[in-house]
């Protein structure tokens, strides 16, 4: 409620955004100034992060890191991939066919265990509670860091799920949110019709400034500037990016069907008008029952999504400025639980697996290495710590830079990571 | 220590053989049965030698633990005061503090006197111009917004702006303070501090801990006893609501963290895993306050039990009461305090909530009073208010002691102290700068802080505005769906609007894309459903509408520029109750509806 410097921050954001001409002067003049501002700085490539998290914790022995030799080997074979020496689920063919421009980190490990904790931690990199904070999902941290304050569209978009927001950050970084897919943004239809809605509009504006002539402080112009967002997007063609309606049928065939699909084909054109970070959702992998009916179909909805996505954006020349990350909060265990007629696996964030792609990576690589069992981690074993200062450096991003909280406790973007940058661009 | 006991275990087994042998020996005269009998009973004192070894050995291990305890316990004593006064010769010890009250008893006038020289002689010295005591229109809505969480009604604020009398502001303050209104915000702001939102919690319901909060702050209960209430409370759920602080904080370290932060305004969880860099906060020290914990066990958070708070005679930790890594056993003491006189078997909460809520407990009474003048100024005398000492110093520190001190000499009495500042020219002030004071700090008080409405505010404002009311039928379902029940469209809103972040800024605006989109084009929130338009202006149409809006949305009439400008529209469209509709929409998405100027 006191965030006395998280105002100093905000402020001079506003400050920064009046002296390039964007809110300063008249109010009349600015749809088309806000328009010219995103058409010029449009012009810089931006780096972008695609976020597919696999919610409920897949199970690495069935996806990324076979071991067919093993005790819990389970059903599935391992196939070869484009990469030479790496081989993965032969649910997965089509992103086999990808695995030059992606690398597996097989030797993450992680403390937490219970869903909910686990995905704040995967978040987050930090421990749900500790020291009294909330912390930042990445999602915000870098749409503090990389987003523009005067994008038509928010910087952090959440697909398909429930995600971790902004904590101590402010709403300003929160993700907006996009729960189906196919319908597109929540309330950024108008309820009247376009000219009353503009008439609206007017009013406001004028209600705007004659309140601000008289009172001159800060959190008006903060209202104005969201308000301004806000119809800017209602309005903008950037928020054409929600309307999947714009593509062919072959194109959203090929990214498969369902919320997923749909929200990866959303992602890839949100990637396309600049958004930096987007998050897509899939549950269902918590298999501690019929775990390998339920894989092979979820592995099969991945398999159509990613491999599309990864080969329009190479053709759209997006793939290297673009990151997208497979994990999930945990792994599962190595063996193969006796629950019932068709067992699963259970929770395992001892050991477990994530892939990336695209990004500027040198592709066709593997991060890291577990025993024969997939239990235990023998080579490089990655925190999420190390993950996500790997992802801050892969898009530019300082992650030993500080926010400070409505305290004054420093706090780094990523606490003590060991990031493995170095082995893979 | 260890290989002497040893050593003597050899010697005594030693022995023991040879009286076994020797048993033996006698027994060899005698028949059978004999032989077997002396072997039992050799047997039995064998075992009785060796129970006796263990016990002896398990004795001198206790001793010499208890030694080395008690030379750890002298030697931290020791640390302790030489802390203490490192910390005095630096200035920064904790001042003993003394409740004196100002004038007579519960003399509102007098401490609001009080204050406003306390903060004029600031101002005269900083050389900074003031801006005028704000209007009637302004004052109605301040009043109605900080003292019950709502905007009046068109009629409350015209029934204001008509009464002549000369005390009506003072008058105004004294009705908010008995409003059923003025105590669900007071419990709104209290459940945002005492309940935590993490994944655990959503699991819980605290609409208990809501009820009794408001039943409370009704009745305003003493404040040192509303929080020995809280921070006592054993048992279930159902028959004792207050343990939902516990609920919510459900391992030592929270407990401690938030009890120090909300109660003591002070930081400490820092100092959980190390010494704390600026406050200077020592980890034993953390852990000696947090000690008054560890006896505490949180159950049924799980299904079908009733969540439930007890305090043990010993410290027992399971996967429900885990204890963090960095957790340290020592002697319980008081946060710059004396150690309590306790025993182990004795509970150790009520000695901690007697030294928490006495009235000169140096945190307490200033922790509170801080707050209370954060919540109507939106900054703190110390600020920010959970971060009372080390270098973090107040604007004006006798104002602070002396309503401080009033507070605990008048028995805790929220309402006597917020009563006391909203009577103050200070409180009174125009938030509307005058020449010479633009940009003069905050702290100085010059002008009154334009305050960000909390999500409550503006979902309450916004439902008083439009008239909204939650259909019955959702809110039966709800309410019998019981502990898990899907929320009510005002917490849905508030959830909505905080998105993951504990509160919002009083002084900052927030809110973002997503919570703009809603206000103005969800049906939900109504700025703009014909409903709104026959509520606000019933038929009345005209200059006549255009000021039942303005008053009923912003508790003023409008200027007669923005009443001719306004008329105008809606005589030029075609259908007059779409252009009100469409005023109503955009004074609803105003600025100066979202804010309390």
């Amino acid at each position: 409620m006191f965030s006395s410097h998280l105002q100093e921050r905000t402020r001079r954001e506003v400050m920064q955004l009046s002296a390039a001409g964007v809110f300063a002067g008249s109010l009349s003049g600015w749809m088309p100034l806000l328009a010219k501002e995103a058409a010029k700085s449009g012009t810089k490539k931006h780096k972008s992060c695609i976020l597919l998290f696999m919610d409920g914790g897949p199970t690495h022995k069935d996806t990324w890191d076979l071991k067919p030799d093993s005790k819990g080997a389970g059903d599935f074979k391992p196939i070869a991939t484009s990469a030479p020496g790496i081989q993965i689920s032969e649910h997965l063919p089509k992103i086999a066919k990808h695995m030059h421009q992606g690398v597996l980190v097989r030797g993450m490990s992680s403390p937490e265990g219970a869903h909910g904790r686990a995905k704040y931690y995967a978040h987050t990199g930090f421990r749900e509670g500790q020291g009294g904070v909330i912390y930042p999902s990445i999602g915000s941290i870098v749409s503090q860091q990389l987003g523009r304050m005067d994008a038509t569209v928010p910087n952090y978009i959440s697909i398909a799920g429930r995600t971790y927001g902004s904590g101590f950050l402010g709403p300003k970084h929160q993700p907006l949110m996009v729960q189906s897919p196919d319908r597109g943004v929540e309330d950024l239809k108008a309820l009247v019709t376009g000219s009353q809605f503009d008439n609206r509009v007017g009013l406001l504006k004028e209600m705007e400034s004659a309140f601000h002539r008289e009172y001159k402080v800060d959190p008006i112009n903060d209202h104005k500037t969201t308000y301004e967002r806000a119809v800017a997007l209602m309005q903008s063609k950037e928020s054409k990016a929600f309307d999947l309606t714009q593509e062919s049928s072959a194109t959203r065939s090929k990214y498969g069907s369902g919320r997923f699909a749909d929200g990866v084909l959303m992602a890839r054109r949100l990637v396309e008008v600049g958004v930096p970070f987007i998050e897509v959702s899939l549950g269902g992998w918590d298999t501690h029952q019929d775990n390998f009916a339920r894989v092979q179909k979820l592995s099969g909805e991945v398999d159509s999504a990613i491999s599309a996505l990864l080969s329009d954006l190479s053709e759209r020349g997006l793939l290297d400025s673009t990151l997208v990350v497979w994990m999930g909060e945990f792994g599962r265990t190595p063996h193969i639980n006796t629950r019932g007629a068709k067992p699963g696996r259970d929770h395992y964030p001892r050991a477990w697996s994530l892939a990336m792609f695209g990004g500027g990576m040198k592709g066709g690589q593997v991060i890291g290495k577990t025993d024969k069992e997939g239990a235990e981690v023998v080579e490089r074993k990655t925190s999420v710590q190390d993950f996500l200062a790997t992802t801050c450096e892969l898009l530019g991003i300082d992650h030993t830079k500080e926010n400070i909280t409505a305290t004054g406790r420093p706090i780094k973007l990523v606490d003590k990571p060991n990031p493995f940058t170095k082995l893979i661009v | 220590m260890k290989h002497r006991s040893l050593y003597r275990w050899v010697l005594l087994a030693a022995f023991s053989v040879m009286v076994f042998g020797q048993s033996v020996s006698l027994a060899q005269t005698k028949p059978q049965q004999a032989k077997a009998q002396a072997k039992a009973k050799a047997q039995r004192e064998q075992r009785l030698a060796a129970k006796k070894l263990a016990e002896d050995k398990k004795l001198a291990e206790e001793k010499a633990a208890e030694q080395k305890a008690k030379k750890e316990a002298e030697a931290r004593r020791a640390e302790a005061e030489k802390l203490q006064k490192e910390r005095e010769a630096r200035g920064e010890a904790i001042e003993k503090f003394h409740p004196a009250r100002i004038g007579d008893a519960k003399d509102h006038t007098a401490v609001a006197r009080f204050i406003d020289a306390k903060i004029n002689a600031k101002l005269a010295v900083e050389n900074t111009p003031v801006s005028p005591a704000c209007t009637d229109e302004e004052f109605v809505r301040r009043a109605y917004l900080d003292l019950t969480g709502v905007i009046p009604t068109l009629e409350q604020t015209t029934a204001f702006l008509e009464d002549k009398s000369p005390d009506k502001r003072a008058k105004l303050i004294d009705e908010l303070l008995e409003t059923p209104n003025y105590a669900r915000h007071r419990a709104d702001l209290w459940m945002n501090l005492l309940v935590q939102k993490t994944s655990d919690n959503r699991r819980v319901n605290f609409d208990s801990l809501r009820t009794w909060l408001t039943g409370q702050f009704a009745a305003n209960r003493p404040w040192d006893a509303m929080v020995s209430d809280i921070v006592t409370a054993t048992g279930d759920q159902e028959k004792n609501p207050a343990v939902g602080f516990f609920l919510s904080n459900n391992t030592v370290d929270k407990m401690t963290d938030e009890s120090a932060k909300i109660f003591l305004g002070v930081q400490l969880q820092c100092a959980q895993c190390h010494d704390h860099k600026f406050n200077d906060w020592k980890q034993t020290e953390y852990w000696a306050m947090a000690q008054f914990f560890m006896k505490v066990q949180v159950g049924g958070l799980g299904r079908d039990q009733t969540p439930g708070i007890q305090e043990t005679q010993n410290v027992r930790r399971n996967k429900m009461n885990p204890l963090p890594e960095s957790a340290k056993q020592l002697e319980p003491k008081f946060l710059q305090g004396d150690y309590p006189k306790v025993t182990k078997a004795e509970p150790y909460r009520p000695v901690l909530a007697k030294w928490m809520t006495a009235p000169t407990n140096p945190f307490f009474a200033k922790a509170m009073t801080n707050r209370i003048w954060s919540e109507l100024f939106g900054r703190g005398i110390v600020n920010p208010v959970d971060d009372m000492v080390g270098q973090n110093l107040p604007s004006h520190p006798e104002l602070l002691t002396g309503l401080a001190g009033d507070f605990a000499a008048n028995g805790f009495d929220v309402k006597h102290l917020i009563r006391s500042i909203c009577n103050s020219d200070a409180y009174q002030r125009s938030s509307k700068s005058i020449d010479g004071n633009e940009s003069a700090e905050p702290h100085l008080y010059a002008k009154m802080t334009v305050k960000v409405l909390s999500p409550e505010q503006l979902f309450d404002s916004l439902a008083a505005a439009t008239k909204f009311q939650e259909p019955t039928a959702a809110r039966a379902k709800a309410k019998a769906a019981g502990r898990n029940a899907p929320q009510g469209a005002r917490e849905r809103f508030v959830t909505f609007y905080l998105a993951g972040a504990d509160m919002t800024s009083a002084v900052e605006y927030e809110a973002g894309i997503p919570q703009a989109l809603k206000l103005m084009n969800s049906r939900q929130t109504g700025s703009s459903n014909p409903q709104a338009v026959r509520s606000i202006v019933g038929t009345t149409r005209g200059a006549e509408a255009i000021e039942k809006i303005y008053l009923t949305a912003l508790s003023r009439r409008p200027t007669a520029a923005e009443s001719e400008k306004l008329t105008k529209y809606v005589a030029s469209a075609g259908l007059p109750q779409d252009a009100l509709s469409d005023v109503i929409w955009a004074v609803l998405n105003s600025s100066e509806f979202t804010l309390n100027r």
